[in-house]
């Protein structure tokens, strides 16, 4: 058997069994890294890696190259160098994973992307050269085999150490195809993969039962601490084929009109987030469906102590 | 079939203007653009009555059988010698190969005369009912049509993934085009299932070739 090698700390984390925490880092339209440096550097107390943005939502952001180095360089975190389909073509895609390894990173997510018509530059060309399965399959060819499409690298060139993950979509419907999809990935070499948001356990559950079954890649669930009312509100309505549970946004407007100071509301909200979030994850964690948990919670590093608290889990410094 | 739409008669206006013409020939296609209703003998119609209200003069209309074909066209052209020698522009009411062939015949035959459109071209699809189509191919060169259970990935996926679903659709719908349109990945499942064909489904398909596709392609089957 050949030797599985382990290059990034992410990958190190989940191998050895531990709850493995991820976040999400935006880079916004600006050339201006240092508030995402500042925000990992908040992260790094509770995070093992943080993923990088790119072009979230087919909106034109900073590079998630750019971002990634120079937020992993910077704030001494790992980072998950997002890469989507959407922008470029398998040229373009070997460049940036030749240019992230020269940088240092070791982990990138493969994502097809959001298409174009969905964001703020509809009138883009939408590239889809290849899709995420695709890349996925190229990042192994290049850290396997060395080439790319069958191109050998360099001689001079030192091995490309990055790990792939991918995406999964446990709110699916139909579930049948998206399974399958993911049993794809996995055959084309997938190595982690990070859901989608989730808010329901009987929806979790099937889901990961199904991922462990067919594929065994460990999986880091997706959820979305809400800083306030008006972020469930937003993310309720706008994000299609996922609803905040009707009792939860619930509880949220309660906080919001129950005329508890500022710091009161804050510390409330808190509390919903993590009595929410923590007897599911819980119990997957004991079923032993989730390697960890992707908290997407973005400019609300606040809600990790207590959810880790909550967890049983130590900060990292 | 190719299926065409009227460019606004703003835009077919300017054009004429831009050409300083005046006296127009108007070559309408006798297939497609007939049916969609954009071309044949009706399409004609209205582009006459329009260009004559206009203050344009109509030198003569035909409907040509087939104005993609070159040898078609030139036949149609030798019939109305005179009134295209005697035009300022022809205007056609054909897709961009019904245009473009009318453009190579009259390089050859008449090399100082233009052809202008009127249409645009949107794309080659089925037709549901009359006056309702849907894109279905985009002749990649690589029918895969035969592993997809006769569902077009290319086509009914905004992505054209090869490996689909991406992940985006919600209740069976695409993320494009806000959850009204099916999401080709959902139609491929729902028909390889229906054929009991999964295995096809579960098969990683390798990117596209694209060294003959992504350029002008020519065949000589002589
Ligand atoms: S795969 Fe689709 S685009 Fe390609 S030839 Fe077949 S139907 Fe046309
Ligand atoms: S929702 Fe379906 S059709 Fe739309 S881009 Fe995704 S896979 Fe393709």
């Amino acid at each position: 058997m050949t030797e599985v090698k382990t290059y990034s700390n992410l990958m190190k984390e989940i191998q050895s069994g531990r709850f493995v925490l991820t976040g999400e880092l935006e880079p916004e339209r600006t050339a201006n890294i240092e508030p995402t440096v500042n925000e990992a550097i908040e992260l790094r107390k509770y995070c093992i890696a943080a993923n990088i943005t790119d072009n979230p939502k087919s909106t034109v952001c900073l590079s998630s190259l750019a971002g990634s180095y120079l937020t992993q360089e910077k704030s001494g975190l790992e980072i998950v160098y997002q890469l989507t389909c959407r922008d470029q073509n398998r040229m373009g895609l070997g460049a940036a994973i030749l240019g992230a390894a020269s940088l240092g990173l070791k982990n990138i997510l493969a994502l097809t992307g959001d298409h174009n018509a969905c964001g703020d530059m509809p009138a883009s060309k939408p590239v889809f050269d290849y899709d995420s399965t695709h890349l996925i399959q190229l990042v192994r060819e290049m850290a396997d085999k060395r080439s790319i499409e069958g191109l050998p690298l360099d001689e001079d060139c030192p091995n490309i150490e990055i790990h792939v993950g991918g995406a999964a979509n446990p709110n699916a419907s139909p579930m049948e195809p998206e399974i399958m999809h993911i049993q794809r990935k996995a055959m084309a070499g997938v190595e982690f993969l990070q859901t989608q948001v989730v808010y329901d356990i009987e929806i979790a559950e099937p889901f990961l039962k199904e991922i462990r079954e067919k594929t065994g890649v460990p999986v880091l669930l997706g959820i979305f601490p809400m800083s306030g009312y008006g972020v469930a509100k937003g993310f309720d309505e706008l994000v299609p084929g996922v609803s905040v549970p009707k009792d939860l946004l619930a509880k949220f407007k309660a906080v919001k009109k129950g005329g508890l100071g500022k710091k009161e509301k804050k510390e409330a909200y808190r509390k919903l987030n993590v009595d929410f979030y923590v007897p599911m994850l819980k119990e997957l964690k004991k079923k032993n469906l989730v390697a960890g948990c992707h908290i997407m919670a973005v400019h609300y590093p606040k809600i990790f102590p207590p959810l880790m608290e909550a967890l049983d889990l130590q900060p990292r410094e | 079939m190719i299926v065409t739409e009227n460019k606004p008669w703003e835009e077919v206006k300017l054009a004429l203007d831009n050409y300083m013409a005046n006296k127009i020939v108007i070559v309408s296609c006798g297939v497609c653009a007939a049916k969609v209703g954009t071309g044949g003998t009706e399409g004609a119609k209205k582009m006459e009555a329009q260009l004559i209200d206009n203050g344009f003069s109509v030198l003569t209309t035909v409907v040509v059988d087939e104005p993609c074909d070159d040898r078609m066209v030139k036949q149609a052209f030798r019939k109305i010698k005179d009134e295209v020698e005697k035009s300022d522009v022809i205007i056609s009411l054909a897709c961009g190969l019904g245009t473009q062939a009318m453009n190579t015949v009259l390089r050859e035959k008449f090399p100082k005369k233009v052809a202008l459109t009127a249409l645009n071209t949107v794309f080659m699809g089925e037709t549901e009912r009359f006056g309702v189509y849907k894109e279905a191919c985009r002749a990649c060169g690589e029918c895969i049509l035969n592993e997809t259970g006769g569902v077009c990935p290319i086509t009914h996926c905004a992505k054209s993934m090869l490996n689909g679903p991406c992940g985006g659709s919600v209740d069976g719908k695409c993320e494009v085009g806000d959850y009204t349109r099916s999401c080709g990945w959902v139609e491929i499942y729902d028909a390889l299932q229906s054929i009991d064909r999964l295995d096809l489904f579960l098969k990683v398909r390798e990117p596209r070739n694209w060294s003959e596709s992504g350029h002008q392609r020519e065949l000589n089957l002589r």
